[in-house]
């Protein structure tokens, strides 16, 4: 189960409980931990991972996509909420700027992007019949509606294409004609496309269905086996998962933005969660990292 | 069909009782609001003792108000309640106003049992039931002592336009009461540069008295006196509002001040002072403000200032009940 094609990511070779369980504590502490550093932890794993997995592709998205949501975020904050003890100067409207609004806004904007980033990884990992063999005994039909709900906009998009090329061949694509003429294909391409969304769920449906989908004795389409290589690897994100989730809950990651930014910034039971925290946000880079190591290693060998 | 008791009828009834318990018990996010005992602070207190007491208490309260003279009972009602509120609704206001009396938390003041002006502010949770029942008819029912019923007649000769369907002018403002000036639009209005002076503060006192209630985060920014901003004779220029002098002294004073424009009401609503914004003191808390005693019905960016106005911001935690502000709804 290590196409040599994919040789760089060894992660998603590891069985799916180890992925889903890595993608439930990130996103988790993503979305909870608002202290500065956890934050910038996230981001910037979240940056190097999604580079790592997808290369020039995330680079791309990253600086076209997420770098300017992020500079709106960050503006759009202050200009709405002024709350903050520190005033810097009075906007025009009357109401003051404030430190603490700004820094805030960059801390929601960074937190917006580190999730939509680790929303990408997690789509190159945790394909639907990882998810699926993870969920198909216990909920059914929630993994099976979870998994089309998933894949449906990435097969509407390359329906679409099909449907609009096949269209062009009679002279009738979006591309053909008049303003009147385009739109009209546009709507008949659209209505073309609902019409087969509606009908292919059902025909899934069906063909799960006769197939025995759920019942007691089937196997799922990818075998996987909880081997010890997994093992030791979701022993590594238990450990360094719960370490983090218990000094959260403990308030070594303590941050107040308003009125005044105060928090945990120092001390070694905070530093050692920033650790912690950093060393469980990379495990799958460092995994890949090991892995590829080890294949050069033996290839030299030979 | 018979009705049958099955396990699961049983647990889903069982189920819906101890949530319309609970919620009962929850009663709100505001101080005062929550629990269903008499104060903690007074465990001897049964419900029977209070109603005994209520007429000694009646008593009490009617010669605190300097009425206590003539008869009790016919002026029980109109004392109590300025609308027709009945005799038999004085029963368990009598039961709350001597609780918070067994409590030792009443106000110095001359009228602690007065209506609605003894309300929650004091009380730490823990109300009886009958209590809670009272109080949520004074929310729906009687307005603060202070506050006047508008004079239609008295509103319109001092020019404001009410709409005769509504009852209001066309920002959803009822009349004012007499003798106090109606809202000036502050697009209307010409600033001069002639000076006057008005006295100003701001003060958030019903903070300390609920200071559980507050925002953990906040608690530092409280003064231990209440007092944000003292009282001080601050300028203004003529034509201007209270929302000007308030913006003016803030600014001056290095004081964090948030407000937003609300076109429905053509005035600025204050969000927030001193970082103490609405909603941090429990669900019913914000800020008001009086001139010369009194709680305007409209917005402050709409009280024209006259010389020598005493104008004050307090805070509220409990819809200006606390601080004698409460403008009664749905009358």
């Amino acid at each position: 189960m290590l196409p040599e094609s994919n040789m760089r990511d060894a992660f998603s070779s590891y069985h799916p409980l180890v992925n889903f369980s890595y993608f439930t504590f990130v996103f988790a502490f993503s979305m909870v931990f608002m202290h500065p550093v956890c934050l910038g932890i996230s981001l910037m794993c979240a940056f190097i991972y999604s580079i790592y997995l997808k290369g020039s592709r995330a680079v791309k998205f990253n600086f076209k996509f997420l770098l300017p949501t992020m500079l709106i975020t960050a503006v759009m904050n202050p200009a709405f909420n002024h709350e903050g003890a520190t005033i810097l100067t009075y906007l025009h409207s009357g109401n003051p700027l404030t430190l603490e609004s700004i820094v805030y806004g960059i801390a929601a904007s960074a937190m917006l992007s580190a999730m939509v980033c680790w929303f990408s990884c997690y789509n190159e990992i945790m394909t639907s019949d990882k998810f699926v063999y993870l969920f198909g005994r216990i909920i059914p039909s929630l993994s099976l509606i979870l998994s089309m709900s998933l894949r449906f906009v990435p097969k509407f998009k390359a329906h679409i294409k099909e449907v609009s090329q096949a269209q062009r061949c009679i002279g009738r694509d979006v591309s053909n004609g008049g303003i009147m003429e385009r739109a009209r294909h546009g709507v008949t391409i659209l209505s073309i496309m609902i019409t087969w969304a509606l009908e292919n769920a059902i025909e899934t449906a069906d063909s799960m269905k006769s197939r025995g989908y759920g019942l007691a004795g089937r196997t799922a389409f990818s075998l996987y086996r909880l081997d010890n290589r997994d093992k030791k690897a979701l022993g590594v994100i238990f450990v360094l998962g719960f370490f983090v989730l218990t000094g959260g809950i403990l308030g070594g990651l303590k941050w107040r933005y308003f009125p005044t930014m105060k928090g945990k910034a120092s001390g070694i039971f905070s530093v050692s969660l920033w650790l912690a925290y950093l060393g469980l946000c990379l495990v799958p880079v460092i995994v890949d990292r090991v892995e590829e190591h080890q294949w050069k290693a033996t290839q030299s060998k030979i | 069909m018979k009705f049958k008791f099955t396990k699961n009828k049983v647990i889903a009834a069982v189920l819906i009782v101890i949530v319309l318990a609970a919620a009962f018990w929850y009663g709100g996010g505001a101080p005062g609001l929550q629990g269903w005992r008499v104060s903690s602070s007074s465990p001897g207190d049964t419900q029977e003792f209070n109603t005994d007491e209520k007429l000694n208490s009646n008593e009490q309260a009617k010669n605190q108000d300097g009425t206590g003279i003539f008869g009790n009972n016919s002026d029980n009602s109109g004392n109590l309640n300025d609308d027709d509120k009945q005799d038999d609704a004085c029963i368990p206001e009598d039961v709350a106003d001597e609780t918070e009396k067994s409590t030792g938390s009443e106000k110095n003041d001359t009228s602690p049992t007065e209506g609605v002006e003894s309300r929650p502010g004091g009380l730490e949770g823990d109300l009886s039931a009958a209590e809670k029942t009272e109080l949520a008819r004074e929310m729906a029912g009687g307005s603060s002592p202070g506050v006047e019923k508008g004079s239609k007649s008295y509103s319109e000769s001092q020019g404001m336009v009410i709409d005769t369907t509504t009852g209001k002018d066309k920002y959803l403002t009822d009349p004012v009461p007499e003798g106090k000036p109606v809202p000036v639009e502050p697009e209307n209005v010409e600033i001069s540069d002639i000076e006057h002076t008005c006295t100003l503060s701001v003060r958030c006192d019903t903070i300390i008295d609920n200071i559980d209630w507050l925002d953990r985060e906040k608690v530092e920014l409280v003064p231990e006196d209440g007092v944000i901003f003292a009282t001080a004779e601050v300028t203004f220029y003529e034509g201007e509002s209270v929302f000007n002098v308030l913006q003016r002294e803030m600014k001056k004073a290095k004081i964090h001040m948030e407000f937003v424009n609300t076109p429905v009401f053509n005035s600025a609503y204050i969000e927030g002072i001193n970082n103490l914004y609405e909603f941090d003191c429990g669900e019913l808390s914000g800020w008001m403000y009086k001139v010369n005693g009194w709680f305007p019905n409209y917005g402050c960016s709409r009280y024209q200032l006259r010389e020598g106005d005493t104008v004050e911001w307090v805070y509220t935690c409990s819809l200006g009940i606390d601080v004698g502000g409460y403008y009664a709804t749905g009358e």
